[in-house]
């Protein structure tokens, strides 16, 4: 079989960009697309607010120079200034390009792309399409790779790379419709599989397959992992789903109140009440539920947020999505009754460990979007700025695999690598004595993540959540597949998905426990502040013996020197 | 704590999912397997199923993904209708159930069966290539980046709602045609075709035209509405159908066989009556033979649900017939004289 040129893993808005970018490159090139769901699937439509440019269609005044501040700040200072200057510089050309091609914006009256102020940022930058920009963004990239005819092999579950000494060869994964194990052969592989935050389960926004898997093959393949204790939370994800109920909802007057009936907020932020930022109401609620003071329920403690006060006609005329979202998801009307809401994992800053062009250590190995960490979120992502990153690196990650991807003809992918790979699946479905049930250990990978290495964090908990974590990892080994059927086969895809969470999770927790100091969204209870002389640096993680072996790495400053985040 | 204990127990109830299963490497054919679970109020239909599939029978598949109502993954038969799994609340459903506490899944229909709950969604992706539905820029790619198209949000609002669509295939699911003829073009294409040639950046609103007129087009359409009904965002799918038909008779006149009798008999109706007298479009389209054999046994049980459009007696002239006549005459003048070459050949 040829080489592929370029095999990209994972159609979501990096994947995709990567790929036309590609193909502008050099239209002669072998490209294919694997995702383990249909593209416009993936996890980028869910992003609701917009993508980040200094356009300054808005505020006049805006520039890129502000945007590459505001990021520098809300980082917590641990992202790399010369890549956020990328990113950001990037920014307007790319927003205008996905705009030439065909992405619907909002607009304003001067009939430029509409922008609306956002957390953290100083302009109002945030580009949008009404309440459904990552869906629009993600609509338009898929239709246009349909156009240029890029290669799709939809519903394909990417399982390790092929490697060859330093070099990798390519990619194996099963084709989930008939579960055949299929060879990619590669000159150059790019990870886009987006991010992890799926492993703290139901206490996460995200998708049920943002499971890391990308992150997990890499690691598997000795590829280093950066910045992985790096989690944001959201404050109000609802009790049973995870799933967001946006600032909307407080914006409006909305109440946080506990199990007495207090308006807790006057506690923790007595002028804003519930308006304060995301990080501080976020652990505002942790701390009620920790101190005792939430509701008990079979799907564990939460808050109430309340807007009976507001009124049935406000409701339904300012709040109608959150109302619908809430009766849809949770069964709760909230003209009725109040929302039972809990903070929840939102988004994954750590991730692949990449250079500003996308390149691993690995040679012919790349990564992009939330599955990589070049890095320019750091401790904290700004609102707005992961739509960019995805756009902004999944390209560069595309135009440089595509000019190296000439340049390399890796050695065959051999069969006894396909079958061992069958023979590694197969071996899921024996039935042995005793056996675990995946759904179970999923389920208590969440609720460890959540207790042990959620929003606040401390050296007794994390050693709790790393000796979970590890007994989680024995009983892994009991997992058994109970359909052995080929044809879309779920409960093995799960069972994989799972397997790559608890690779993930240990690094999550090593570096958390490693970090000793609160940085961004790493909030230590027994280092309560940010440390600049120690830990001004980014960890990385190595696989080696079965555990992660942690290093560290320079921050690269620029212009922007050291201060105190206060807003 | 009583009342809330009480209050605890009276929102379980035990349910049963008649869950339609197929597996074919073992399966000739598919069958039904009922699963009775204890559930609480609030409970989505997704996270019912995600229940069974973790804690009573690993082997049932469907697929979903963001649980959120936004991907488009989990669509399914409930009940006997199409719609997300994950957006609809198990206790919404029972109050429909046709047998107490018993709740109906079924795969989407119209697309060819992979296993229990799963299709095959490529017949859609390939219509998407079919009918280009994608923006074909006026603006050559060596320049994209460099400054924005000027669109006004009145533009910008006629292709808005459009794009809500997730490609859930619902739709194509329930639409009337499709279950005849699965070649048809389907409601969600035509959607996304008239996004893009509403749409004033792209330069191949005739190339779609054309394709979309040809046979298994627009044309095809009975108007039933069945697809806006399920629509899980409740797009108005047919302003968008007739949309692309106003448009075709506009900028196209008629050039395509069954395109040029089915648009006759939709302008005959308008003129009459200035609305369209659905229920005889397809007869008068396809012919009587046609019609018979794939639309009937269709329309007989539409009937029974109360679904067809109503009977030509009963449709009324529209208001201002007389102004809406002219302007319609002058505009069908070169149908006409279309029509004439036609018949001379
Ligand atoms: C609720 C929510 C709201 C958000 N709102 C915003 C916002 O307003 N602004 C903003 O900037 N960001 C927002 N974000 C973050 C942003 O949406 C994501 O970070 C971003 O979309 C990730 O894009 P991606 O291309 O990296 O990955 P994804 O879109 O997640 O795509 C991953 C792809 O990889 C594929 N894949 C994964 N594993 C495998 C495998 N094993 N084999 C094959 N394929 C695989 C999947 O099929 C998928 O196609 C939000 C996130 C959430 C959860
Ligand atoms: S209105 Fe047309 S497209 Fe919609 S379901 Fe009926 S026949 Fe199908
Ligand atoms: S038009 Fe509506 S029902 Fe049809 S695919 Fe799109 S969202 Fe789904
Ligand atoms: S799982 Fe995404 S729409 Fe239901």
């Amino acid at each position: 079989m040829k080489p592929f040129d370029i095999v990209i893993v994972g159609g979501g808005g990096a994947g995709l960009y990567a790929a036309m970018e590609a193909m502008k490159t050099n239209a002669g090139l072998n490209i294919a697309v694997i995702s383990k769901i249909y593209p416009n699937r993936s996890h980028t439509s869910a992003a609701q607010g917009g993508a980040n440019a200094a356009l300054a269609n808005k505020a006049k005044d805006d520039t890129v120079e502000m945007h590459i501040f505001d990021t520098i700040k809300g980082s917590d200072y641990l992202a790399d200034q010369d890549a956020v200057e990328v990113l950001c510089s990037e920014a307007p050309k790319i927003i205008r390009e996905l705009e030439n091609m065909g992405t619907p914006w909002s607009r304003l009256d001067d009939k430029t792309i509409a922008q609306r102020p956002f957390g953290g940022a100083g302009r109002p930058r945030c580009c949008y399409c009404a309440d459904k920009t990552g869906h629009t963004i993600l609509q338009t990239l898929y239709e246009q790779c349909l156009r240029k005819g890029v290669q799709f092999f939809n519903e394909y579950f990417a399982l390790d790379l092929s490697v060859d000494g330093s070099r990798s060869k390519g990619l194996i994964a099963l084709n989930v419709k008939t579960g055949k194990i299929e060879a990619f052969p590669a000159k150059t592989v790019i990870f886009a599989t987006g991010g992890y935050a799926k492993m703290y389960w139901n206490r996460s926004s995200n998708a049920a397959g943002n499971t890391g898997d990308g992150q997990a093959i890499a690691y598997r393949a000795g590829i280093p992992l950066k910045d992985m204790e790096f989690v944001q939370f959201h404050p109000t994800g609802l009790r049973k789903s995870g799933l967001l109920v946006t600032e909307g909802a407080r914006g409006e007057g909305g109440y946080l109140v506990n199990a007495l009936g207090e308006r807790f907020m006057s506690r923790y932020a007595p002028e804003k009440m519930e308006l304060g930022p995301r990080d501080l109401v976020s652990r505002s609620l942790e701390t009620e539920i920790l101190e005792g003071r939430g509701f008990d329920s079979p799907a564990g403690k939460y808050l109430h947020l309340d807007l009976r006060h507001l009124g049935a006609d406000l409701i339904k005329s300012r709040l109608p999505q959150i109302r619908e979202m809430c009766m849809y998801f949770e069964g709760v009307d909230p003209i009725e009754e109040p929302i039972p809401v809990r903070p929840t994992a939102h988004y994954s800053m750590g991730g692949i460990d990449t250079d500003n062009y996308g390149r691993t250590v690995m040679e012919g190995v790349y990564a992009a979007g939330e599955c990589g960490c070049v890095s320019v979120h750091g401790a904290n992502r700004l609102g707005g700025n992961s739509l960019l990153d995805i756009l902004v690196f999944g390209r560069i990650a595309g135009r440089a695999a595509a000019e190296e991807a000439g340049k390399f003809d890796p050695s065959p992918i051999r069969d006894v690598e396909i079958l061992g790979k069958e023979l590694e699946l197969r071996s899921f479905m024996q039935p042995s004595g005793h056996y675990e049930r995946y759904g179970t250990l999923r389920e208590e990978l969440g609720h460890t993540l959540g207790q042990n290495v959620g929003i606040y964090r401390e050296a007794s908990k994390i050693s709790k959540g790393i000796e979970d974590l590890a007994a989680l990892k024995e009983r892994f080994s009991h997992v058994r597949v109970f359909d052995t059927s080929d044809v879309y086969n779920t409960n093995l895809i799960q069972v994989l998905e799972l397997r790559n969470m608890l690779d993930l999770a240990e690094t999550v927790a090593a570096g958390a426990l490693v970090r000793e100091e609160s940085r961004g969204s790493h909030t230590r209870t027994d280092f309560p502040t940010r440390d600049d002389d120690n830990w001004h640096r980014h960890t990385t993680y190595t696989l080696e013996k079965g555990a992660p072996r942690l290093g560290f790495k320079p921050v690269t400053m620029g212009r922007y020197e050291l201060q105190e985040r206060t807003y | 704590m009583t009342d809330s204990t009480i209050q605890h127990n009276e929102d379980k109830r035990d349910v049963t999912f008649r869950v339609h299963r197929f597996n074919p490497q073992v399966d000739s054919k598919p069958y039904f397997d009922d699963y009775t679970i204890k559930l609480e109020k609030g409970i989505t239909v997704l996270r019912a199923l995600n229940y069974i599939k973790e804690h009573v029978d690993p082997s049932l598949t469907f697929r979903a993904f963001c649980q959120a109502g936004i991907c488009g993954s989990c669509a399914m038969r409930i009940n006997n209708m199409s719609k997300l799994a994950c957006t609809t609340q198990v206790w919404d459903e029972l109050e429909k159930s046709r047998e107490p506490d018993v709740i109906k899944v079924e795969p989407l229909r119209n697309l060819p069966l992979i296993k229990d709950l799963v299709v095959e969604m490529d017949p859609l992706v390939g219509k998407m290539q079919q009918y280009s539905n994608w923006v074909d820029s006026k603006m050559p790619e060596e320049q994209w980046g460099r400054k924005e198209f000027l669109v006004s949000e009145e533009e910008f609002l006629k292709y808005d709602k459009a794009t809500d669509c997730i490609l859930c295939a619902s739709c194509v699911s329930e639409c009337t045609i499709l279950r005849a003829n699965r070649e048809y073009v389907s409601p969600a294409i035509l959607l996304k075709s008239y996004r893009m040639n509403v749409d004033n950046r792209d330069a191949s609103h005739e190339e779609r035209l054309a394709g979309l007129v040809k046979d298994h087009g627009v044309w095809d359409c009975t108007h039933c509405y069945r697809c806006q009904e399920s629509c899980v965002k409740h797009i108005p799918i047919m302003d968008a159908i007739h949309g692309i038909r106003e448009d075709a008779l506009e900028s196209r006149g008629v050039k395509d066989t069954s395109g040029a009798r089915h648009a006759e008999a939709f302008m005959e109706d308008i003129e009459k009556k200035g609305k369209l007298v659905e229920a005889t479009l397809p007869i008068r389209t396809n012919g009587l033979a046609w019609t018979l054999r794939n639309l009937l046994p269709m329309a007989f049980k539409m009937v029974i649900k109360r679904r067809t459009p109503p009977p030509p007696p009963l449709v009324k002239s529209t208001k201002g017939i007389d102004a809406f006549r002219a302007e319609f005459r002058e505009m069908s003048g070169h149908v006409a004289k279309d029509h004439e070459k036609k018949s001379g050949e």
